[in-house]
């Protein structure tokens, strides 16, 4: 929301097909991860187990780094070349006047 | 979806000169190779050493070689060793099942895809890991029995047109009316397999056999209670790994063993040869061929240097041991087993170090193998990974003894 000199301006940003897609990959690869450093254990694999475990970290980190870069720039009310946007810049039940 | 059934094994290019093999296995061949090499009397020499050595690993403790670990290997084999081809357990005839005729029925029909399902499935009730069907090929069966000592003569393997099999002092009688072929593939255990080269490790090839035995007569004995004749064979009669190949229970891979989709090379194979009509297998395609040809991991891993480098399978055999007229990765059996006296073990390092050697419970294994057969340009990719996630490397023996696992739990 960006406080204008006469009204606010909601932002409303959709999710793009790429982060969607990014982010079933990510829960895809984490998924296959921890089952692969749990079902190593079980098999007597510890050395593949504690490089699954590495990854689901590296891959954790990875999600919390993107989530927070996110973040930011939406702050400062920067928006991304990839996010469509819809504005409401009339006055409507949803802005308020200043 | 990715183990493709087809028409003709991979590596199935035969030529004129495949005829029955003699039945002379390595086994037979090293003391006569060992004395043509080394001169009289050094297989004597080597034999006399290796029993020294046995001696002193067992006083220092060895791992894997103290008393305990080479007794568990020791009473795996019981079963195995308490029979011999044509009698015990792999009797070729009846040994105490109830004939139909006995319970007042005639013998059991079904169609034969239901028959298959049948037999199968008693297969693996007695400890089958993989069962295929294969008609019948007499270019697989040896043509003789190897002499169990120097003063006993060859027992020939012969086809005749006769009701039911027979043993004798010279012969084994095969009835030609039994041409289906019942191949049956024991996963060893892979934890304890995992602990070679030592007497530990060999246990899990001990207890395969012993299995094979067990399943193969029990098969056998199922099959004669439905009115049929059976034979049951473990290595003994007819070479399993080209009768594997027509079942499409696997491929034949780099070091000129069968490997399975499911357990990689890491299996015991026996046989039933019956006269019980049933649906045949096709042989699959799961794309081994060509991840063989890259990876050359068992070739890597094998210390005597016995496995082939070769990029492409050949029809060069390397020795006596060969049964020459077909295609494959052929091994020098004289420096494996060479091996296998100074280590006073049955190796197995080829088995475990194979990449389709894992177990079956990250689902990762199963998608690197379905990935490795449709996209074979991957297969460098997993030969990496493979080594960097330490797959393959010997596990310490001395664990084995503590570890809560299914083969060694803890009181």
């Amino acid at each position: 929301m960006t406080r204008g000199a006469d009204v606010f301006t909601v932002t409303i940003r959709k999710r793009t097909g790429w982060f969607w897609g990014l982010a079933g990959l990510w829960l895809l690869l984490e998924v296959l991860f921890v089952q692969t450093a749990v079902a190593s254990v079980g098999e007597g694999e510890h050395r593949a187990a504690t490089i699954s475990w590495i990854v689901v970290g590296l891959l954790a980190a990875f999600a919390c780094f993107a989530w927070l870069r996110r973040g930011g720039p939406r702050k400062r009310g920067h928006s991304s070349g990839q996010q469509q946007e819809a504005s409401i810049s009339e006055p409507t039940s949803i802005s308020s006047v200043d | 979806m990715w183990i493709r059934t087809v028409d003709r094994p991979t590596l199935s290019e035969k030529t004129a000169d495949y005829n029955r093999f003699s039945g002379n296995d390595m086994f037979a061949l090293y003391r006569p190779l060992k004395t043509q090499r080394d001169g009289a009397g050094s297989f004597e020499a080597e034999q006399a050493s290796m029993a020294k050595r046995v001696m002193a690993w067992i006083a220092e403790k060895k791992p894997g070689y103290s008393l305990p670990d080479i007794q568990l290997s020791e009473g795996a084999w019981t079963v195995m060793h308490s029979t011999k081809p044509g009698s015990g357990l792999l009797s070729w005839t009846r040994i105490s099942v109830r004939t139909p005729g006995e319970l007042g029925t005639p013998r059991h029909t079904a169609p034969p895809a239901e028959m298959a399902n049948t037999v199968k499935a008693a297969a693996r009730l007695y400890g089958a890991g993989l069962v295929g069907i294969t008609p019948m090929n007499e270019a697989y069966v040896n043509l003789q029995a190897p002499r169990e000592n120097e003063k006993e003569k060859d027992k020939e393997i012969v086809f005749e047109d006769v009701d039911a099999p027979s043993v004798s002092d010279t012969r084994f009688v095969i009835p030609k009316k039994m041409k289906w072929v019942v191949v049956i593939a024991i996963p060893m255990d892979l934890d304890l397999l995992s602990r070679v080269p030592t007497a530990l490790g060999d246990a899990a090839s001990a207890l395969g056999y012993s299995h094979s035995a067990f399943v193969v007569s029990s098969l056998a004995e199922f099959i004669r209670g439905l009115g049929y004749e059976a034979i049951p064979c473990v290595n003994d009669t007819a070479q399993s790994v080209p009768f594997a190949l027509d079942a499409g229970i696997g491929e034949l891979g780099r070091l000129n063993k069968l490997v399975t989709p499911e357990f990689g090379p890491s299996v015991r194979l026996c046989k039933v040869f019956t006269d019980l009509p049933m649906a045949c297998d096709k042989p699959i395609d799961f794309g081994l061929v060509e991840f063989c040809k890259r990876c050359k991991k068992c070739a890597d891993a094998c210390p005597s240097r016995a496995l082939s480098f070769d990029d492409e399978p050949s029809f060069k055999t390397r020795g006596p041991w060969n049964n020459p007229g077909h295609k494959a990765w052929f091994e020098d059996s004289y420096k494996c087993l060479e091996y296998w006296q100074k280590s006073n073990s049955a190796c197995g390092i080829c088995l475990v170090s194979c990449p389709y050697t894992k177990g079956n419970e990250a689902w990762v294994h199963e998608g690197v193998k379905a990935t490795a057969s449709i996209a074979p340009v991957a297969d460098p990719v997993f030969r990496i990974m493979d080594n960097a996630f330490g797959y393959g490397k010997q596990r310490d023996p001395e664990q084995w003894w503590t570890k809560d696992s299914p083969s060694g739990r803890k009181g």
